[in-house]
């Protein structure tokens, strides 16, 4: 891995230069008392202040609704029309969790039967993660085998040393890229000891205790008693950075018509409800299992990793009030 | 609190509900509904100025009805919604305990819902000023600009159905949007989809909406989707002379037919 340093008073000349070449560039900006990716024009509207963003950045790579083809009858002559993803993307100021829910989403999406338009996106977007010097009660990356120091999954990690610059961590070859665009702008460095300089999150349970706990009380009524306050939306679904189902919808009509890749979340009544009528999770607390197992053990058997990365989103949003990590906790001591 | 622990402590135990729904703090400190079915669990039960998740919505939960005799600690709010979906035949009388603590901080169980009628039109909660002002505001924008207002709002709707699955008065069993045999809604999250959808979500709870705002507190994209249901309540109002969630008895114009109907079009 390269190291650098960038002057923090460099980082609106850095956008700049990067828009200039005519990519696109998402930073965190506020809007009510959330925080969102979202383009900008000036630097100032640039939220610096957030543990964590309300979505993740995973729409950068995965939509929440997008188009696979197009089709056309002209009196006959049918003709299929593919998306081309040109537009390039740099993304600035997710947090290093994200990065390891990017690495495991691009994993999913990509190792059996890779996805072109995943694919396109992933080739044309940088990804820039800004370290955490804090966090709230919500955040556990430590108890997922994670921490605030973790650069799986981003290209460039950032952390402001509380010097006036940035320690730069080139963590891809696309990173390499972005930073050797603009020389003047990156000096070298050695490896620094960054961690003084970050949130230091305590763990909350073992997950080598969990993990293989989990499967045990698959049929007892922990998840009922955890899930009777939920309310079945598909806020902690659509809020998660790992969180992949999606649902495909055509639109059309004898002429024309569109394929459409939209998100989708277990926590809905109709997921993986039969045509027949019959549903194998009837219940809120049936899909709820699903999710934590999801989470939790399938994706260990199928993926050979957990897919939680400790980003706290689903607790944030969570209109009930429920929080995985005291579920989780709760699985554990029992 | 010690009384209203006592007041569940008490239900449970002479068997008028068998699940008691009520606020807690939970490990995290988060403020949670706890669902109490045991009389010694009573403690658990917390209220104070930060509950404020609209607790109605859990009486339509499946696995909450397969308790049977529900006990429900009620805020304003939940009172309102409570008595609108009486209004609109969802419960019986028999089938809820409804438990408040009033504006003197003493606790009151509601024998029926006429007791909770009384109770709702003496403590009828001020609208909110801040929604007032904004709701104004927009209505005095032109056409075009409040919707561009709602395109822009809209657009970032990412269709979690939150604000559906927080409201106690969308209780349908199917909602417009799960029908796709024929597909009434668009299902998509684009704009299209986003304005079906809202505009669908807010006429049928024209007149219905007991404004207890859970749609835009639940929303994780903060659209402020309780302007709509609160301006159609307006109108709903000065036009039917209706306000939802005070009276025991269905008077819903929307769902009401009357041969001296003002309107030609309806004859």
């Amino acid at each position: 891995m390269n190291y650098k340093t960038l002057n923090t008073n460099k980082l609106p000349e850095f956008f700049e230069k990067i828009k200039k070449t005519g990519k696109t560039v998402l930073a965190p900006r506020k809007k009510g008392n959330k925080t969102f990716f979202a383009t900008f024009d000036s630097f100032d509207q640039i939220n610096f202040d957030y543990v964590q963003t309300a979505l993740s950045p995973k729409s950068v790579l995965f939509p929440r609704v997008e188009e696979l083809f197009t089709y056309k009858n002209d009196d006959g002559t049918y003709s299929v029309k593919e998306p081309e993803l040109k537009n390039e993307v740099v993304v600035f100021g997710m947090r290093p969790c994200d990065g390891v829910a990017l690495d495991y989403l691009c994993d999913f999406f990509l190792n059996e039967n890779p996805d072109k338009l995943l694919q396109d996106r992933k080739n044309n977007t940088t990804f820039i993660s800004l370290a955490c010097k804090s966090f709230d009660n919500d955040c556990f990356c430590t108890s997922v085998g994670s921490s605030p120091a973790e650069t799986l999954g981003s290209d460039l990690c950032f952390t402001d040393m509380g010097n006036g610059s940035y320690y730069v961590e080139v963590v891809t070859d696309k990173g390499q890229k972005l930073v050797d665009a603009f020389p003047d702008l990156f000096a070298d460095t050695k490896e620094i000891n960054k961690v003084e300089q970050l949130a230091q999150v305590p763990v909350r349970f073992e997950l080598k205790n969990l993990v293989p706990k989990i499967p045990t009380v698959f049929e007892t009524n922990i998840w009922l008693d955890q899930s009777l306050a939920c309310i079945g939306c598909g806020a902690c679904a659509y809020v998660c950075p790992t969180c992949s189902c999606f649902d495909v919808q055509d639109e059309c009509n004898p002429k024309a018509g569109t394929r459409l890749r939209c998100w989708d979340s277990c926590a809905f009544g109709q997921f993986t409800l039969h045509a027949s009528g019959h549903n194998p999770r009837e219940v809120q607390s049936n899909r709820w299992r699903n999710r934590v197992m999801h989470k939790f053990n399938y994706s260990v058997q199928n993926m050979n990793t957990i897919s939680c990365v400790g980003c706290g989103r689903c607790i944030r949003v969570c209109p009930a009030g429920m929080s995985i990590i005291e579920h989780l906790i709760s699985v554990e001591e029992a | 609190m010690q009384e209203l622990h006592n007041k569940i402590k008490s239900i449970l135990e002479n068997g008028s509900a068998s699940l008691f729904i009520a606020y807690q703090k939970s490990r995290e400190g988060k403020i949670t509904p706890t669902f109490i079915t045991k009389p010694e669990q009573s403690q658990k039960a917390y209220f104070g100025d930060d509950c404020k998740q609209n607790l109605a919505v859990y009486i339509h939960k499946q696995e909450v009805k397969n308790f049977g005799k529900v006990g429900i600690f009620a805020n304003i709010y939940t009172l309102k919604s409570l008595l609108q979906i009486y209004a609109e035949n969802q419960i019986r009388d028999d089938y809820l305990k409804v438990v408040t603590i009033n504006p003197n901080g003493a606790i009151v169980e509601f024998a029926n819902f006429m007791e909770i009628e009384n109770y709702v039109n003496e403590n009828k909660p001020a609208p909110n000023p801040e929604d007032m002002e904004r709701v104004e505001k927009l209505s005095n924008l032109s056409r075009e600009e409040r919707w561009d207002y709602w395109l822009n709002e809209l657009s970032t709707c990412i269709k979690c159905y939150a604000c559906r699955a927080a409201c106690p008065m969308c209780y349908c069993t199917k909602c417009t949007v799960d029908c796709n045999q024929p597909q009434w809604i668009s299902t998509p999250s684009h704009s299209l989809g986003n304005i079906e959808w809202h505009i669908m979500r807010a006429m049928h709870l024209a007149g219905r909406c007991v404004e207890c705002n859970e749609c835009a507190r639940v929303c994780p994209m903060d659209i402020p989707l309780n302007l709509l249901t609160v301006k159609l309540n307006d109108t709903a109002n000065i036009e039917f002379g209706q306000q939802a969630g005070l009276k025991g008895e269905l008077d819903y114009a929307l769902s009401t037919f009357k041969v001296d109907d003002k309107e030609n079009f309806i004859r």
